[in-house]
């Protein structure tokens, strides 16, 4: 796989430096714990959101800092979850009268490293809530996971909590809304491509040209399937299936839906199921408040796309419709 | 009464780093039996990085130094025995953080906590065959012995202990972790967590 990379030890690096380079009015980095945080932001004037895991899904997690979305991202390498210290770091450098809130997938490396960061900022005396996100159908439990892992689906905990701890929200209104958020929230990808990690130069894993894999993690992790490649409408069929029944959605449903690549596959190729999916809702009652269509979160270059229904209730359109500001979002 | 200084915790921490080190096939091997092979190297990576650490680390109180201890632990010692090791030296920590000096009474407590953190952490409970088997009776030992002044006796009767432990859960069948993936046939092979436990104490006896 021929990939734009120096050394790929300080790939993680220099992605942060060229963002940070590129965003000098909004984005801080911090180069000792590899942290990037909001310049404009005086954390006790709100609770402070902030989220880190392995790198490679971006825009998640550090291309989500700016107003109404996460005030600081604190990443660990690829896909590897961030150090303790650096989860720590992040954290106090948010340190708010007002606590502060860290989202997080439920990956069992990442979700250790928060709550045992989170352990040693509350002996610190800093007020530490989480949600936690597990949003993702495909399997109950996986390489790195008890119980479902979370994906895409975190965009809309980070937007939403965003949005409201702008608006005033406290930690523990944010802890529930959340929760809400997670409770709500579905999806399931399908994997045309394996990706690679710079460092490790060589696929995680490999499709052949007429195989996918159904239902596939953020990192590669096997999904309910590998099988052979369907037309467009049959793989959005199936995964909107998957998705719609779990819930369960119901009729008159008004939702938010996603299609999310997965960093390999064209804009063109998202919409092309993107058009399916808004068919099928539309057959099932169910009415589109927002639609989002692009890259939330990817596994690198893989080809693939992954779908995502959020049934919403009036707070939640509130404050998915509230603005917000990112790198990947200013035009 | 007997007491610990922050020197005596750092060479305590040394001996646990060197002996993780020095046993990297033994327990490798041991995991290789009934589990994925890897909790010698993991542990060996691990400590490598601790003592090449060493001259960074604060060194203002027991716990500061132990929090410190932790974090390397947690990010450099792989799979789930990093943060599970790293919990049991952040809680231990947590406990003495501003602490010149601990007695028995401080040590019990100390590893009680860690013991408690492992559990919160990884979900095992006692009698699953695991680390926490190995850390429970050396708990209840300190425990009972505040007022001992007899320190290498109580060592000794530690090593006996672990050994005991050691010996005696290897019949068991393994209810969390990798190991019990093998179901039944984890029976008749010691838990690795549990043995280097055991290693480890020895190896504090010896010094």
């Amino acid at each position: 796989m021929k990939k734009f990379v120096n050394d790929p030890s300080n790939f993680v690096h220099e992605m942060m430096e060229g963002l940070v380079l590129a965003n000098p009015q909004t984005l801080k980095w911090e180069k000792e714990f590899n942290l990037v945080y909001r310049a404009d932001l005086d954390p006790n004037t709100k609770v402070p959101i902030v989220q880190g895991s392995g790198s490679g899904h971006e825009p998640a997690h550090i291309m989500a800092v700016g107003k109404g979305m996460l005030d600081c991202a604190a990443p660990g390498n690829v896909f590897a979850a961030p150090p303790v210290d650096v989860a720590l770091e992040g954290i106090k450098r948010m340190k708010s009268d007002k606590g502060v809130l860290y989202i997080v997938n439920n990956y069992q490396g990442d979700k250790m490293a928060w709550e045992m960061a989170a352990e040693m900022a509350e002996a610190e005396g800093i007020k530490v809530g989480s949600v936690l996100i597990d949003d993702d159908v495909a399997v109950e439990n996986s390489t790195h996971t008890f119980g479902r892992r979370g994906v895409a689906g975190n965009f809309f905990a980070i937007k939403a909590c965003g949005a409201a701890s702008e608006q005033g929200a406290d930690l523990d209104e944010l802890v529930a809304l959340g929760k809400k958020v997670n409770d709500n929230v579905r999806s399931m990808g399908v994997a045309l491509t394996g990706c690679t990690p710079p460092a490790k130069g060589e696929p995680i894993f490999t499709l052949a040209d007429d195989e996918m894999e159904v239902g596939v993690g953020i990192h590669g992790e096997p999904g309910r399937r590998r099988d052979k490649l369907k037309s467009a409408d049959e793989i959005i069929e199936e995964i909107f299936e998957a998705v719609h029944t779990d819930l369960p959605f119901k009729s008159g449903d008004r939702v938010a839906l996603m299609i999310n690549g997965l960093g390999g596959t064209p804009i063109s190729e998202l919409y092309v199921m993107y058009r399916k999916a808004a068919h099928l809702a539309k057959s099932k009652g169910l009415t589109i408040v927002r639609n989002y269509v692009g890259e939330y979160c990817t596994s690198l270059e893989m080809a693939g796309a992954s779908l995502t229904l959020l049934k919403l209730d009036q707070e939640l359109e509130d404050l998915l419709a509230a603005p917000a500001e990112c790198p990947i979002r200013v035009f | 009464m007997k007491t610990f200084d922050v020197a005596a915790v750092e060479k305590t921490v040394k001996i646990i780093a060197e002996t993780a080190i020095a046993n990297e096939k033994y327990f490798s091997d041991l995991d290789a039996a009934a589990g994925d092979a890897d909790f010698g190297t993991s542990l060996a990576t691990g400590f490598k990085v601790v003592l090449d650490k060493w001259e960074e680390y604060d060194r203002s109180s027991i716990g500061d130094f132990l929090l410190k201890v932790s974090m390397v632990i947690t990010g450099h010692v792989g799979g789930s025995s990093g943060p599970l090791w790293g919990t049991a030296f952040m809680k231990s920590g947590l406990l003495s953080k501003g602490k010149s000096s601990i007695g028995y009474e401080e040590l019990a407590k100390m590893v009680q906590t860690a013991v408690d953190g492992i559990m919160a952490r990884g979900g095992a409970k006692p009698g699953d065959k695991t680390l926490i088997d190995g850390l429970l009776p050396i708990a209840e030992k300190l425990e009972k012995s505040q007022n001992e002044t007899n320190h290498s006796k109580l060592l000794k009767e530690l090593v006996e202990i672990t050994a005991h432990t050691a010996e005696t859960t290897t019949s068991w069948v393994a209810k969390f972790g990798r190991q019990s993936f093998t179901g039944e046939r984890s029976a008749g092979t010691p838990d690795p967590g549990i043995v280097a436990i055991s290693t480890i104490v020895k190896a504090i006896a010896q010094s």
